[in-house]
């Protein structure tokens, strides 16, 4: 079957621009999570 | 956290139960031989991409009438995910045309208006970038995304009259068109998946952008004090 | 007052504003004299070729003009800060857009009738025979242009990188507009020449469609 590798590529491309954005986004929600919590402890500990 | 975690492998089941269904359940196409499963790939992703932009043309209306920063969270994240979607969509189908028609573009008319959806909404998320002010950038980059949404119909309707002027080969075909019943059945199953996923991204974007909000006031508070 | 008796005193200050300086028209003219005569080094411009591309490359030249012409549109506003005298002096917003797109409109429809004897000129294209038919698809393709233009040159004032961002959100909006007029223009153009009936009928609903959007939403456009 000769196309096959064309349709594994084009599976593992879209998979991966999938994943990718989901990777993405929960780096960056991690990371404001962090300075959320961040902030509001040094907020509390002003108070 | 588990609930998030639940739903993300939930999706992925999905997916590879569409994929199995796509390989090993699809008959073969007696003309394009295994390249055509493509479609069990690419006409999902373009639909799904569709309904997130009509979610994000929803979102945007909302915003401008109401003014709740929620419907701005809810426009970008649904932008940001049609465009995955539509992305997914233009790179399978040139990996689809090259075996079967010999070239990667063929100037087909859903393709190419699907080519302008992606314009139109990389404009938006451009938009979005320079505006600084998050009332004003909500509600300039609601004011575009719902004239690009009521563009939509009209890039569809006059590429696709544009190509009958001269006829040139159709991507998969019209919807539907001589389909197997099987092919259609898995078709229309692979589209469920695909909203999954849309869903999914959906939510931890909005997520993102929701923490973004209350961030800002966070550091205004810790401002002022 | 009523909205026609508003639009029509902003309207006379548009068109009086522009016509004191003329530098709008002007430059604009010369852009799409630029345009046009680069597009022919691109190909052959004499043969046949001419009267396939020439529809095409006549309204990409007016697409690409317009996006920079309606760059001062409410930047001049911003600038001299006067948009919000502007809202007070009318009771309804929707006749500042109206007044902007109908002078956006004129202006642009006035390049291209001065453009387009020298497009026929250069590119050996006949346009006396057809030249009614000419007007209305330079009329409904200006227009449309000009609704959409007048809009996102709103949202692109308070942006940054104004210059290029104009372009990127209006080129890919105006798509529909491009279409139908070039195919309109090639069938006037056609060596037999024809009118497109149906092209027409898109540039009307593109401009009824825009329009209506406008003054759905065109009030938050303006605000401050």
């Amino acid at each position: 079957m000769k196309n096959l590798n064309s349709v594994f590529a084009a599976y593992l491309i879209a998979w991966g621009v999938f994943f990718t954005y989901y990777v993405t986004v929960a780096r960056r929600a991690a990371a404001l999570k962090e300075e959320l919590e961040r902030l509001k402890n040094s907020l509390n500990r002003g108070k | 956290m588990k609930k998030s975690s639940l739903g993300a492998a939930a999706v992925v089941l999905l997916l590879a139960a569409a994929a199995y269904a796509a390989f090993f359940i699809a008959p073969t196409d007696s003309r394009q031989g295994v390249i055509y499963r493509i479609i069990f790939l690419h006409v999902p992703s373009a639909e799904t991409g569709l309904v997130s932009f009509f979610i994000c043309f929803v979102a945007n209306v909302a915003y401008v009438l109401k003014r709740q920063p929620k419907w701005d969270w809810m426009g970008i994240a649904a932008a940001e995910v049609g465009l995955a979607f539509t992305t997914v969509c233009l790179i399978t189908g040139p990996i689809w045309a090259k075996p079967v028609w010999g070239i990667y573009w063929t100037w087909d008319a859903r393709l190419t208006s699907t080519a302008v959806l992606w314009l139109l909404y990389v404009a938006y998320l451009l938009l979005r970038t320079l505006i600084e002010e998050p009332d004003r950038r909500a509600l300039l980059s609601a004011l575009f995304g719902i004239f690009a949404f009521i563009d939509v119909p009209l890039v569809f309707g006059s590429i696709r009259w544009w190509r009958t002027q001269h006829p040139q080969p159709v991507i998969m075909g019209g919807p539907g068109s001589g389909l197997d019943p099987v092919m259609r059945a898995v078709l229309f199953f692979c589209w469920v998946p695909m909203l999954a996923l849309m869903v999914l991204l959906m939510q931890s974007r909005y997520r993102l952008e929701a923490m973004r909000g209350d961030l800002d006031i966070v550091r205004r508070e810790s401002e002022a004090a | 007052m009523s909205l026609l008796s508003n639009t029509g005193t902003l309207l006379g200050k548009e068109l009086r504003t522009e016509f004191r300086s003329r530098e709008l028209l002007m430059t604009t003219v010369i852009f799409i004299l630029v345009v046009i005569i680069l597009f022919s080094f691109t190909f052959d411009p004499t043969s046949s070729d001419a009267r396939r591309f020439g529809a095409g490359l006549l309204w990409l030249a007016f697409l690409f003009a317009a996006s920079l012409m309606l760059q001062p549109c409410f930047l001049r506003e911003q600038t001299n800060d006067t948009l919000s005298a502007l809202r007070l002096s009318v009771s309804d917003p929707f006749a500042i857009l109206l007044a902007k797109l109908a002078a956006n409109t004129l202006f642009l429809l006035v390049t291209e009738l001065l453009m387009l004897p020298v497009f026929a000129v250069l590119y050996n294209v006949p346009v006396f025979a057809v030249f009614g038919q000419l007007l209305l698809v330079f009329f409904l393709g200006s227009l449309g242009v000009s609704i959409a233009g007048t809009a996102l040159s709103a949202i692109s004032a308070q942006a940054r990188m104004r210059e290029l961002l104009l372009p990127l959100l209006l080129l890919p909006l105006l798509t529909p507009v491009l279409v139908a007029s070039t195919q309109v223009t090639a069938g006037l153009l056609d060596v037999e020449p024809f009118v497109q009936w149906k092209g027409v009928g898109f540039l009307v609903v593109f401009d009824l469609v825009f329009l209506t959007a406008l003054w759905l939403f065109g009030e938050y456009l303006l605000e401050e």
